[in-house]
C-alpha cells in the first residue's frame, strides 16, 4: 500500500507540473516541439528522463541477476549512443529544421513517399518499444498493491494516453526533466541506503562475485549459446547506434533553440545518464546475493530492499524504488506515445491537432493490447530489439543523409526497407523459431551486428550516382554552416565572430 | 565584410519564426528544400562539410576504439573485478569523446564565420 501511495504521489505532482506547464498547446509545432523555445538545461534534463526507461530502471537490475556482470553492456551502449548523437546528428539536424526523422527525410530526400515509410518504421521502434514499458508499469503495479496485471496495464494506458493528449511536448518536457530528478533520487537514495545496511558479508559477496564463473564474466551470453563476445558486440552495435535513430530522442534534439545548443545538450546528456547508470548496477549485485533464485528478475529492484533489511524500513525504501520505477515508465512512455502519434498522424497521414491526439489514443491501445500477452518476455530484450531496428534503419539513413551528398531517395528506401525487414525478422525469428543455442541463435536474437552494415551498404549502393540534383546538394552543405544562412537555426552565430563593436547588432544573439 | 542585418526585437523574432515553421510545415514542400534561399558560399560550405565530417569520422572511430579497449580490459581484469571495469571507466571516456567532439566542431563553426 505504501508502494502505492508512492507512485500516486508522483503521478500527482506529474499531473501538476504537466497542467502548469501546458499553456494551451495550440498549434502542431506547439503540440510536437514545444514551438521550439525549452531551454537547454531542461532539454537534457527531459531527454535524460525519458531515456532512461524501465530497461534501465529494473530492466538492467534483472538482467544482471539472471546473466551476470556483461549485462552492464547495456547501460555502457545506452551512453556511448549520445557520443555518437553529438558527433554525427545533434546539430545537423537541428538545422534542418524538421520536427521528425520523416520530416527529415523528406527534406533531404525530397519525396514524401519516403516520409511514409519512415512513418511506418517509427511505429514499429515506438511499439517494441513501447511493450516493455507497459510490461513494467503492470509488474511494478502487481508487486506493490497486487492488482492483477492486465488491469494495472490497462490503468497505465489510460493515465499516460490522456495526459499526453491535453498536455503535448511543452507539458512533457517539463513532466519529464521531473521525473529524470525522481528516478535518480528514488533509485540511488534508497541504493546508498541499502549499501550501508547491508550485512558486511552481504557486501563482500555482493562486491566478490565468485570468479570464474559465467557470471561474473564481463560479457553478456544469451542463453548459453556459447559466444559470448558475438552476443556482447552485437548487443553494443545495437544499443549505441539504436540511440542515434530513436525518432523520439531525435524529436527532442528540435526543442532547443539551436544547432550549437542541440549538440551540447547531447554532452550534458551523457552527464546525466553516467549519473544514473551506476545505480541498477547496486541493485543487480545485491540481488545476486540476496535473491538468486528469481523466476522474474524484471522485478529485483523491488526486492532487494526487503530482503535486506525486513520490516518498515525495508517496506518505505521499495516503496520509493516502485515509484521511481513508476517515474520511468511515466516518462518513457509519454515521450513515446508523442513520438508514435507523430508518426501515426503527422507523417502518415498528415494532420490536424485533433488527428494527432487521436494518435495518442490509438498508440496507447495498440501497445497495451500488445503488452498483456508480453508479460513474460524480459524487459532489456524488447528494448535490445527496437535498439536494433533503430540502428539498422535510421542510423543509416540519417548519417548518410547528413554526411554523403551521394544518398538518394531509391537507396533510402531500399535501404529502409532491408533494415526494417531484416531486423525485425531476425528478432521475430527468434522468438518463434525454437533454435539449437549458437551463432545463429545469437544472430537472430541480437541481429545489429550484420542487419546495420547491410542497410548501410544497401543504401549506398542503391542510390545512383550522378542523379543528385542540386537542390539535395545544397540541402547537405546547409546542415553544416552555422548562423543565418541554414534553416530553423535561430542564432548560434559563434563568439568569435569578429564584428566590430559599433556594428554589432542584437540580431545575430544566441537566444531566440 | 560589411553586410546589412536586420534587427529585431527577440519577441518579433520569436513570432516571426513561429510562423514561418507553421507555413513551412502546412505547405508540404515535396521535391523543394524548405530553406530561405539566401545564398551561400557554396565552396566555403564544402570546406565546412569535409572538415565536420572528418571530425566526425574520427570521433566515431575513436568511440570504436574506446569500446574496444574496454572490451579487452574487461575481459583480462584478472580475479573478480571484471565488473568494476565496466563501473567505473566508461563513462568518463565517453564523455571526454563527446567533449572534445564539440568544442572542435563549434571551432570550425567559428573559423567558418571568421572568413565569412
Amino acid at each position: 500500500m505504501l508502494g502505492l501511495a508512492a507512485i500516486s504521489l508522483v503521478l500527482a505532482a506529474s499531473v501538476v507540473i504537466g497542467v502548469w506547464g501546458v499553456r494551451a498547446a495550440r498549434s502542431t509545432p506547439d503540440f510536437l516541439v514545444a514551438s521550439r523555445s525549452i531551454v537547454p538545461g531542461w532539454n537534457a534534463l527531459a531527454i535524460a528522463g525519458e531515456y532512461v526507461s524501465a530497461a534501465s530502471v529494473l530492466g538492467l537490475a534483472g538482467l544482471l541477476v539472471k546473466n551476470g556482470v556483461g549485462a552492464m553492456w547495456y547501460a555502457v551502449g545506452f551512453t556511448a549512443g549520445y557520443v555518437l548523437v553529438a558527433a554525427l546528428a545533434a546539430g545537423p539536424m537541428r538545422r534542418s529544421g524538421a520536427y521528425t526523422v520523416p520530416d527529415f527525410a523528406e527534406y533531404r530526400l525530397g519525396s514524401p513517399r519516403i516520409r511514409r515509410m519512415c512513418g511506418l518504421v517509427v511505429l514499429v521502434i515506438m511499439l517494441l518499444y513501447l511493450l516493455p514499458q507497459f510490461k513494467a508499469a503492470g509488474v511494478v503495479l502487481e508487486l506493490v498493491s497486487g492488482i492483477p496485471y492486465w488491469i494495472g496495464v490497462v490503468g497505465a494506458g489510460l493515465v499516460v494516453s490522456s495526459a499526453i493528449a491535453v498536455g503535448g511536448m511543452r507539458s512533457a518536457t517539463y513532466v519529464q526533466a521531473f521525473h529524470y530528478l525522481v528516478k535518480l533520487a528514488f533509485i540511488a537514495g534508497p541504493a546508498v541506503f541499502l549499501i550501508a545496511l547491508a550485512s558486511p558479508e552481504r557486501r563482500d559477496a555482493a562486491l566478490n562475485p565468485s570468479p570464474h564463473t559465467d557470471w561474473s564474466r564481463p560479457l553478456l551470453d544469451l542463453d548459453g549459446s556459447g559466444h559470448p563476445l558475438l552476443a556482447t558486440i552485437s548487443v553494443l552495435v545495437a544499443t549505441t547506434l539504436g540511440a542515434m535513430g530513436l525518432p523520439h530522442v531525435v524529436m527532442r534534439f528540435h526543442t532547443v533553440a539551436g544547432a550549437r545548443a542541440a549538440r551540447r545538450v547531447a554532452v550534458s546528456v551523457i552527464v546525466l545518464l553516467s549519473l544514473f547508470y551506476l545505480w541498477p548496477v547496486v541493485y543487480g549485485l545485491l540481488g545476486r546475493v540476496t535473491t538468486p533464485t528469481l523466476e522474474e528478475t524484471d522485478v529485483v529492484p523491488l526486492l532487494v530492499p526487503g530482503a535486506i533489511v525486513p520490516g518498515s524500513v525495508g517496506a518505505v525504501l521499495t516503496a520509493l524504488v516502485a515509484a521511481g520505477a513508476f517515474a520511468a515508465f511515466l516518462s518513457t512512455s509519454s515521450g513515446l506515445l508523442l513520438a508514435l502519434a507523430g508518426g501515426l498522424s503527422h507523417d502518415l497521414f498528415g494532420g490536424s491537432l485533433s488527428r494527432l491526439r487521436l494518435g495518442v489514443v490509438v498508440g496507447t491501445a495498440l501497445a497495451v493490447a500488445l503488452s498483456l500477452p508480453a508479460s513474460d518476455v524480459d524487459i532489456n530484450v524488447l528494448v535490445g530489439w527496437a535498439f536494433a531496428v533503430a540502428a539498422s534503419t535510421f542510423c543509416p539513413l540519417l548519417t548518410l543523409g547528413i554526411w554523403w551528398r551521394g544518398l538518394t531517395a531509391t537507396g533510402a528506401t531500399a535501404g529502409l526497407l532491408v533494415g526494417a525487414c531484416t531486423s525485425t525478422g531476425a528478432a521475430l525469428a527468434s522468438v518463434v523459431l525454437d533454435l539449437e543455442p549458437g551463432v545463429v541463435s545469437v544472430l537472430l536474437a541480437q541481429p545489429a551486428l550484420w542487419t546495420v552494415p547491410l542497410a548501410f551498404v544497401t543504401m549506398i549502393a542503391a542510390s545512383r550516382p550522378g542523379s543528385v540534383p542540386n537542390w539535395a546538394s545544397e540541402a547537405v552543405l546547409r546542415l553544416h554552416v552555422p548562423g543565418r544562412y541554414s534553416t530553423g537555426d535561430t542564432g548560434a552565430i559563434p563568439r568569435a565572430r569578429r564584428t566590430p563593436p559599433d556594428k554589432r547588432v542584437d540580431a545575430t544573439d544566441e537566444t531566440g | 565584410m560589411n553586410q546589412r542585418v536586420r534587427v529585431t526585437s527577440p519577441q518579433t523574432r520569436l513570432a516571426l519564426r513561429r510562423r514561418s515553421d507553421a507555413t513551412r510545415r502546412l505547405s508540404r514542400l515535396a521535391g523543394h528544400t524548405p530553406v530561405d534561399r539566401s545564398a551561400i558560399d557554396l565552396d566555403d560550405a564544402e570546406r565546412a562539410l569535409r572538415r565536420q565530417r572528418r571530425l566526425a569520422a574520427r570521433t566515431a572511430i575513436a568511440l570504436l576504439l574506446a569500446l574496444a579497449a574496454l572490451l579487452t580490459a574487461a575481459v583480462f581484469t584478472p580475479g573478480r573485478l571484471g565488473w568494476a571495469v565496466l563501473f567505473f571507466a566508461p563513462y568518463p571516456i565517453l564523455l571526454a569523446l563527446a567533449a572534445i567532439h564539440v568544442r572542435r566542431a563549434e571551432k570550425i563553426e567559428a573559423e567558418y564565420c571568421e572568413d565569412d
